[in-house]
């Protein structure tokens, strides 16, 4: 087992009375990755500047290698902060520098280096994070994107062996989103530095952490990787499955044109015109399975094409979501449960007809049971009584679902 | 004055003494911060490296406060000229109107009007700055570099104002000399060779050294409180952000000016 | 206008303000820079009401020096005055130095007489003839009541 970077036990921070970190037990590793997320406002921020030294814990000890941080005199102190580098999440760029001296401060203070050296290094980074034409400008006449890059490149600009960022990617575009992430992984493969980010940039930042924490309401709810994080059950974690569905289908222009991110009070209200309202709850078993046999984004993609199949056949008369990892939601305006039923048999029908993204109906003989195995589709639904909470009423349905389909899947040697 | 309390203690008083009490050891607390932001910041100045750093600041807060100071010099020394030109011409000792100019410059009004014209200008844009870099969690970033903040935005200001606050009272009081030669002996008529006989024979060494020994001792006192209420300015009770800049401002400016004259009165004893 | 750089303007401002503040220490405060440009002689006066240290010397209506210092000896009941005087001025041994006033309210100087004798006076010496100086309400008072002599005679009082 590789030495623990840090520890963090008990730590609790509070501000007056409010309490923002609550017996956080946490353990980063060196050479790691490591991604913190959580929703916006929950501590993650206060959460990294522990590590730096900006803040210090109500209770609880913090440790680096081993050693608590509030034994360590000065010069100890100094020398752990020295391998560390911090970038903010405003930036926090001198703005009365240009962006050259902004990047070359750290090394004009805190190190020997002579000019023309100092001139090479910043030189190298301005080009790597694309600024170099900016670099005689001032913070505040370049884009917040820019801004970003600045704060990325002033604290890489020391060679730290730990990093932490505070969300790196927010408001980069996504070309430059992946070449940042893409650095980082670089940063750790090749010379084995740590970093620590905060990001809310999922699903691509779990492809390139090695461990991830999430801290929910002031607690650290999960810590692994990312095979474990798949196997947690939380609220949370439907939560943000959710809105990233949204989010990819708002930039990529899907076809579920009808698709609001979120029901919104209009859709949720009863109304007279909307005449009778049913619910539908269509869910993938097996989930897990599939995830394990296929990986994320396959697993993703099927997910995604009975989305796409509810949507085709329901989108006429009702307004699909997605309200879990494996599981959609219609509602259907002007729609009784005898209605509702029939549609359903059509949608079955073709649902069997079509497939899921490569998946067969019905089985056929001799193939390999390890490499194959079903994916079984429920539905359900059921007519919402007037008054009745949008929950309620999902819930109502989602205990009444049946198996429609049942589907074979092959991996094909 | 702010009440420097950290952990965000309310305390509701009711009665008047305990008021009372209360702000006095607030008083006392801070005045305990400021020396301590000044020792830390000052012994700072013995590094290496501080050179061009400190030779900015001088630029900034001597030679750009330079023709204000002189303006106002001159202005101060003319009008010196006429008010005591027509008091002591009651007397029949017009003749002694330069050495009245000279000594009240030297020793009072060169330095202090000095000191509180370069708080105006300097003084207040050191706050503004700080408080500023303060609130935009550019110290912070500091931090995170290991550049020793204090070392950094602190320390080339009080090292500065030391070096250009004598400087700059020197300016005052011949431009103020000069500004009551142009009305006394111009305007008024008196005598330029007794002007100048009584400015030469009057003025002691003893009055030149505590004029700058005040100097220096207002130098100190502006700078160390002016960055003192900047770098502090997140700690306000009252205000946030930008308020806060603004209000910390308010308060150095006020602040400094007030000890300049209180720390003017104690020094005054002492030298005489 | 950054035709000039920061650090000239500072260079500039900082030579300034030293040349102002030598002068002001040189000439105003009377400080001797290079030395043994002065000479001190001394006197002794039965009084020295009103004189003060920096107060002028002067031959002949002209300024050659200055009071440096004052040394009481009760034994003898004088007061010593040290008079530094501007290197080539010539005192001889039976110079007179008398304490008068400028104009009627102004300040003290001391008055010297520089005699004509064979003997100039050392460094150090003394000066022996003195006249302290002359008390105007005492004067007044004599005047008005009396005692002061005029032409040689006793002038009788207002009363007469």
């Amino acid at each position: 087992m590789e030495e623990l970077l840090i520890e963090f036990k008990n730590v609790t921070k509070r501000f007056g009375e409010r309490t923002v970190l609550d017996n956080v037990d946490l353990r980063i590793r060196d050479g790691q990755v490591t991604t913190i997320i959580g929703k916006s406002g929950t501590g993650k921020s206060v959460l990294l500047k522990h590590i730096i030294g900006l803040l210090s814990p109500t209770e609880g000890t913090i440790l680096f290698r081993g050693r608590p941080i509030h034994e360590m005199n000065q010069n100890e102190f100094d020398a752990v902060r020295d391998q560390f580098s911090y970038c903010f999440q405003n930036n926090a760029l001198f703005d009365s520098l240009t962006i050259f001296h902004n990047i070359a401060l750290p090394l004009q203070q805190t190190t020997k280096m002579g000019k023309k050296e100092i001139e090479k290094r910043v030189l190298e980074k301005l080009e790597q994070l694309e600024l170099d034409e900016v670099s005689e400008k001032y913070p505040s006449e370049l884009s917040g994107g820019m801004q970003k890059r600045v704060a990325l490149a002033r604290a890489l600009v020391t060679d730290p062996k730990i990093v932490l960022f505070d969300e790196p990617t927010t408001g980069q575009d996504p070309i430059r989103k992946n070449a940042i992430l893409r650095m980082i992984a670089q940063n750790q493969k090749r010379f084995g530095f740590t970093t620590i980010m905060i990001s809310h940039d999922i699903p691509d930042v779990f492809f390139i952490s090695n461990r991830i924490l999430i801290l929910y309401d002031g607690k650290v709810i999960f810590q692994g990787n990312y095979h474990e994080l798949d196997k947690l059950e939380h609220p949370m974690v439907d939560e943000y499955i959710r809105s990233l569905k949204d989010f990819e289908d708002e930039f990529f222009g899907s076809d579920l044109e009808r698709d609001r991110p979120g029901f919104s009070e209009k859709d949720l209200k009863p109304s007279e015109k909307a005449g009778n309202v049913t619910v539908a709850i269509f869910t993938l078993d097996n989930l897990d399975e599939l995830l394990e046999k296929l990986g994320q984004r396959r697993t993703d993609e099927i997910v995604k094409s009975l989305g796409e199949c509810v949507n085709r056949h329901f989108g006429d008369v009702g307004i699909s979501n997605r309200v879990a990892r494996n599981q959609f939601a219609t509602v259907l305006n002007y729609t009784d449960t005898a209605k509702a039923e029939n549609m359903l048999e059509g949608f079955t029908r073709e649902l069997r007809e079509h497939g899921l993204g490569g998946a067969s109906v019905d089985t056929g003989g001799g193939i390999d049971s390890e490499k194959s195995f079903c994916i079984m589709v429920r539905a359900g639904l059921v007519e919402r009584n007037p008054g009745e909470g949008f929950q309620v009423t999902t819930d109502k349905a989602r205990s009444r679902q049946k198996e429609i389909a049942r589907f074979l899947f092959c991996a094909i040697p | 004055m702010t009440t420097m309390r950290p952990s965000g203690e309310n305390i509701n008083q009711v009665w008047p003494f305990a008021h009372v009490g209360t702000k006095v050891t607030d008083w006392v607390n801070e005045f305990g911060a400021v020396a301590i932001f000044l020792f830390k910041s000052f012994f700072k100045v013995f590094r290496a490296k501080q050179m061009s750093s400190i030779v900015q600041q001088v630029y900034y807060v001597g030679a750009r406060s330079a023709p204000v100071v002189m303006l106002v010099g001159l202005f101060t020394g003319m009008v010196l000229g006429i008010q005591l030109y027509h008091t002591l011409v009651k007397f029949g000792s017009a003749g002694v109107l330069g050495s009245a100019i000279a000594l009240s410059l030297i020793r009072e009004l060169g330095p202090v009007l000095t000191a509180i014209m370069i708080t105006a200008r300097a003084g207040s844009s050191m706050t503004t700055e700080i408080g500023i870099q303060r609130i935009s969690e550019q110290i912070d970033a500091l931090y995170t570099m290991r550049i020793d903040s204090l070392q950094y935005l602190v320390t080339p200001r009080i090292a500065a104002s030391i070096i250009s606050f004598p400087l700059l009272t020197a300016f005052f009081d011949i431009i103020g000399i000069i500004g009551g030669y142009l009305t006394g002996v111009v305007l008024l008529g008196l005598d330029a060779g007794t002007y100048f006989y009584r400015v030469r024979t009057s003025v002691e060494m003893a009055d030149i050294t505590g004029g700058f020994v005040k100097s220096v001792v207002f130098a100190i006192i502006v700078s160390t409180i002016c960055c003192f209420q900047g770098y502090f300015t997140h700690m306000r009770k009252d205000g946030h952000g930008a308020k806060s800049v603004g209000l910390s401002t308010t308060s150095a400016v006020v602040l400094s000016c007030v000890l300049i004259l209180i720390s003017d009165f104690v020094v005054t004893c002492f030298l005489l | 206008m950054k035709k000039y750089s920061h650090e000239t303007v500072v260079g500039v401002f900082v030579v300034l303000g030293l040349v102002v503040v030598m002068y002001m220490t040189v000439k105003l405060g009377n400080v001797s820079f290079l030395g043994n440009e002065t000479y001190s002689l001394y006197a002794e006066f039965s009084s020295v009401s009103g004189l003060r240290i920096g107060n002028p010397v002067e031959i002949f209506g002209m300024e050659v020096g200055h009071i440096a210092d004052f040394r009481m000896d009760q034994q003898n009941q004088f007061v010593a005055v040290e008079l530094k005087f501007n290197n080539g001025v010539e005192v001889y041994d039976d110079a007179i130095a008398s304490i008068k006033t400028a104009g009627l309210i102004g300040d003290k100087y001391v008055s010297l007489d520089p005699g004509g004798s064979d003997e100039m006076l050392e460094p150090g010496d003394t000066i022996l003839d003195t006249q302290s100086p002359i008390d105007l309400a005492d004067l007044i008072g004599k005047y008005a009541f009396g005692d002061v002599k005029k032409n040689g005679e006793q002038t009788k009082g207002e009363e007469e």
